[in-house]
């Protein structure tokens, strides 16, 4: 042949090829690819374990965050509602005085007005009392004028 | 400093010594001129090996079997004591396999995403090969020839032989992908590439023997044995190792992704009948 080209020594060659590959496949080449898919396995669980674990948390910020503003409009009610009750309090308490102040005031009043009226009356009863005592001193003394002008004065200074 | 300075003399001292001793030793003369050795490193035709005393073989043959030896043992050794011990955060060691693996099995997946599975593992087996037997001629390991005389165990495929059987076996790896993936029509669209298979082998044969002949008329001169196989040698060799892997285990996946990819469903024509 020419080149030397043996045709038995070529199927040899072949024979170690296949056998270079089958051992190597087997010894080397599928168990390290084995091992890399393995770790690829690993870290893609850890990667998917570290989304979920990362949108659990994200859904339980969000649900806090909505409790948060619940709580938040929760709070703004019940401060209106307070403020509506203070300022209801307020109110009646004031209706309440200004009540109060009225019958203080018509009681007053009143008490003013029945003390003129008796005063008035006492007035005139002192009056008449008076007048029948002038009447007296008119018809028994001489000068009745200067007898009611003494009498007038002493009047006057018991007043005062 | 001292001691470093010491440390120079010494190795100077014993570089000289090693020049004079090779000089004044001699040499026991040429077996063969270099158009011989030239000759018998294209051919292998004198300088044969015996093969466990069954049949007179080219020294290729033998450097092939002892790189299947060596990889394979190196394989049982990686499997039983460092595969066992990979770690999620790997070593160098573990990273340099993992590499190597991802390398290959990156090539298959990326030229022939349909079917890649025995394509990864065979371009692994072939460019392994292709690499530690190109490398293995550094290493200048000695056998005897059937005729008595020493001679250094050559890269494997720079033997046509094993370059023919490696051409050929990388070809009927394209052919089984056609097969297996496209029946008739993939044995059709791999035989349209007939001429793969030499091409393959001889590109192969012809950068691996190229590398060797220039080695060897090196070496035959014992003045140019100095410094220059530093270049040569080591340099060459290395960058042949890494073309020709590269090369090869390319031109595989490419047209083992060609062939094996899935045939699209013809569409049924439609009759454009033009109503106008």
């Amino acid at each position: 042949m020419p080149l030397n080209i043996d045709w038995q020594q070529i199927l040899l060659h072949w024979m170690n090829l296949a056998i270079l590959t089958g051992g190597l496949y087997f010894l080397l080449y599928k168990p390290v690819k084995d091992f890399m898919a393995k770790r690829e396995a690993h870290y893609r669980s850890l990667d998917e374990e570290a989304s979920a674990k990362l949108a659990e948390a994200e859904r339980i910020k969000e649900e806090r965050q909505a409790k948060l503003d619940s709580a938040d409009e929760e709070i703004r009610q019940m401060k209106a509602k307070s403020q509506q009750a203070v300022q209801k309090s307020a109110e009646e308490q004031l209706a309440q005085a200004q009540d109060q102040a009225r019958q203080i005031v018509a009681h007053a009043q009143m008490e003013a007005e029945n003390s003129r009226e008796r005063v008035l009356k006492e007035s005139q009863r002192e009056l008449r009392k008076l007048a029948a005592q002038a009447t007296k001193q008119l018809a028994f003394h001489a000068d009745p004028f200067d007898q009611f002008l003494d009498l007038a004065e002493e009047e006057d200074d018991y007043a005062q | 400093m001292k001691h470093r300075k010491k440390g120079l003399v010494v190795w100077i001292a014993v570089v000289l010594a090693l020049l004079a001793g090779a000089l004044l030793v001699g040499s026991p003369g040429r077996s063969e001129s270099v158009q011989e050795t030239m000759r018998d490193a294209v051919l292998h035709d004198v300088n044969q090996v015996s093969l466990f005393g069954l049949k007179a073989v080219n020294p290729g043959l033998i450097s092939a079997f002892l790189i299947t030896a060596v990889l394979l043992l190196a394989a049982v050794l990686i499997r039983l004591l460092v595969i066992p011990r990979f770690r999620y955060m790997p070593g160098r060691f573990q990273m340099v396999l993992e590499e190597a693996v991802g390398l290959f099995d990156g090539m298959a997946r990326n030229s022939s995403p349909h079917r890649n599975r025995f394509m990864g593992a065979y371009i692994f087996a072939a460019g392994s090969f292709i690499f530690v037997g190109t490398l293995f001629e550094l290493l200048g390991l000695q056998a005897i020839t059937v005729h008595g005389h020493p001679i250094t165990l050559p890269a494997p495929l720079s033997d046509v032989n094993a370059a023919i059987a490696l051409g050929t076996l990388s070809y009927l790896v394209i052919l089984s992908g056609g097969v297996v993936s496209n029946g008739v029509k993939g044995v059709g669209r791999t035989l349209k590439e007939f001429s793969l298979p030499i091409s393959m082998s001889f590109r192969l044969f012809g950068a691996l023997l190229s590398g060797l002949l220039v080695t060897e008329l090196v070496y035959y001169y014992v003045n140019l044995s100095f410094v220059l196989p530093v270049v040569v040698g080591v340099l060459f060799t290395l960058l042949h190792a890494l073309i020709q892997t590269y090369v090869l285990t390319m031109l595989v996946s490419m047209y083992y992704g060609e062939v094996s990819e899935p045939a699209e469903p013809k569409q049924k024509k439609k009759k454009a009948i033009a109503k106008t």
